[in-house]
């Protein structure tokens, strides 16, 4: 009688004979071991990505399991690459917003805010009060309307269904409003340095307003119908577990960062447009889990209604715009500036050469950090926590691969 | 208890199923575009049925995906003749950066955003002769646009 294991193919032994090999990994790439342990099971390897309906945009995971159990991870970027960085070099610095857009694209304002703030910085503009103001309360619905996405596939990643048709609802009459301040409902191409491209639109007011009363009740629901939910309580806490060192080691920052205890927000921390005047409170998590993240980011949402109901009453008057040349030419030198993405610290490393065009633009994206971290959380969980743990980290494959 | 929370969720659907519709029934019923939104670029005409565009380039020099082109030739009397503006909708973001820098409001963002096209050729087309904006103008034989553009100089595309 033959080894009933002799029909099974190994994809180790495959790799060995060279009939199944994709070469030898590019320098500085760790490919997964892969191998039978000899006694019991064999372990497999699972390529999940890029085209997966629950890797938030083009992740790509090797994933070596034994049996349910995930033994080690490796994570594949690079599938959504467009040059932003190399493109901004070929651009005029108010066209910045433009590639900025489409690298966060859930939360396109926030892109766009950096590449101002940066290009504010190297002109050594002052922005006008209210465009301070206008941005803070575009920044903050846009975060609203990023965390809405992030709350209703989290929830379609632990099995949840209904929310994330709820989550939806709300986030779509924010888009309308996002659409009738900018012109467009995600790449908008609103804030240029110096100020906003145009004031806000008579009667929105009222309209974030309403919005915001519903949104109250809205919310609580929403925490009510996931987090009230025992079941995925079960799914998500104590899994996927960051602790503090690993954190600060992997340079995670927003939501990843504060659920594991440490309050950094650069909003309260390294405070730009109008967050100095708002009254705010950074939530911090305990224990890092999945569930911390989640508590965390609800308890954002929160916050940010708070300032965007501060934002409209503060509104002061005046322009929206500072006095910019339509052809920004920057002395030379090179600053940082960033701002708290609805992921985290988005940066833009700005070098400026006294042309009309960035000599480097660099783009820090929160993302980036959250995808390498998922190596080192997702040993030692089942296979089906695997897609839980990405959602939980909200990750955004456009601006990691930018 | 555990079991409250699966409870109070199925409460909240309940709840939910005694609204309205927030759908459209798209297309038969269509969205209000609010006055801002950015679709596709269309020319401005002035009330003889001229384009107002004056050939100073500020546009295709503004757009970032350099989908723009102007061709135009010079008359010996330094007027000039648009000969094409070319447009290629496919690759158009919609950004609005070329409407902003018009200095003379020659081109506007339409709120056409059905922009399905079954043949690729026809996502590359003339802003002045090929688009509704231009078929509806008055049907008159156009001026070469006489005034020079205060800035820009000759171009040709």
């Amino acid at each position: 009688m033959s080894d009933p294991r002799d029909d099974v193919i190994s994809v180790g032994a495959l790799a060995a004979e060279g009939t199944h090999s994709a070469g030898d990994p590019p320098a500085g790439i760790r490919r997964v071991p892969s191998g039978v342990d000899g006694l019991t099971t064999e372990h497999l390897i699972i390529n999940m990505g890029p085209q997966h309906p629950s890797t938030h945009g083009v992740l790509r995971l090797l994933i070596e399991v034994d049996g349910e159990e995930v033994l080690a991870a490796e994570t594949s970027l690079g599938y959504l690459h467009r040059g932003i960085e190399k493109l901004a070099e070929s651009r005029k610095y108010h066209q910045l917003g433009t590639l900025m857009d489409r690298g966060d694209y859930v939360s396109g304002m926030h892109g766009e805010q950096a590449a101002a703030l940066a290009t504010e910085k190297l002109l050594e503009v002052t922005v006008p009060d209210k465009a301070r103001y206008i941005r803070t309360l575009v920044a903050e619905l846009t975060r609203l309307a990023s965390h809405l996405v992030w709350y209703g596939t989290f929830g379609l990643d632990t099995g949840a269904m209904g929310q994330f048709l709820y989550a939806v609802r709300d986030r779509e009459v924010l888009l309308d409003i996002l659409e009738e301040i900018s012109g467009q409902r995600m790449m908008f191409n609103y804030i240029r340095p110096g100020g906003v491209v145009a004031d806000l639109p008579v009667g929105i007011e009222k309209k974030i307003l309403d919005f915001l009363t519903d949104f109250d009740v809205h919310l609580e629901e929403h925490h009510a119908l996931l987090g009230g939910n025992e079941i995925f309580q079960m799914r998500v806490k104590g899994i996927g577990t960051i602790s503090r060192e690993m954190a600060l080691a992997f340079a995670l920052s927003g939501a990843n960062l504060r659920a594991t205890g440490v309050g950094f927000d650069v909003r309260r921390d390294r405070p730009y447009d109008a967050y100095p005047d708002l009254d705010f409170d950074v939530p911090v998590g305990s224990t890092g889990d999945a569930w911390d993240r989640y508590m965390v980011r609800m308890e954002e949402m929160r916050q940010s209604v708070r300032m965007v109901r501060q934002c409209i009453e503060g509104m002061p008057e005046g322009d929206f715009t500072a006095k910019v040349p339509k052809v920004i030419r920057p002395a030379e030198g090179e600053v940082y500036a960033s701002v708290e993405s609805s992921r985290g610290e988005t940066g833009v490393h700005l070098v400026s050469d006294g042309s009309p065009e960035p000599y480097r633009y660099h783009y820090r994206g929160p993302s980036l950090f959250a995808c390498q971290v998922l190596e080192e959380i997702l040993p030692g969980h089942l296979l089906a926590d695997v897609v839980m743990m990405i959602g939980s980290l909200d990750i955004m494959l456009g601006e990691a691969d930018r | 208890m555990w079991g409250k929370g699966l409870i109070n969720g199925l409460r909240i659907t309940m709840r939910n199923m005694r609204r309205g519709p927030i759908t459209l029934m798209y297309p038969y019923e269509k969205y209000d575009l609010p006055e801002r939104a950015r679709w596709s670029v269309v020319p401005v005409f002035d009330e003889h049925g001229d384009p107002k565009c004056t050939a100073c380039m500020v546009c295709v020099r503004q757009c970032p995906d350099h989908i723009l082109d102007l061709e135009i030739t010079t008359a010996e009397d330094k007027s000039k003749h648009i000969e094409h503006f070319r447009y290629e909708l496919g690759a158009c973001m919609m950004c609005g950066l070329c409407v902003e820098a018009c200095p003379f409001s020659a081109i506007r963002m339409s709120h056409d955003y059905e922009l399905a096209r079954t043949d690729v050729a026809a996502l590359t087309y003339d802003l002045l002769t090929d688009t509704d904006a231009a078929s509806a103008r008055k049907n008159r034989e156009p001026k070469p646009a006489g005034a020079a553009p205060p800035e820009g100089g000759e171009h040709s595309g």
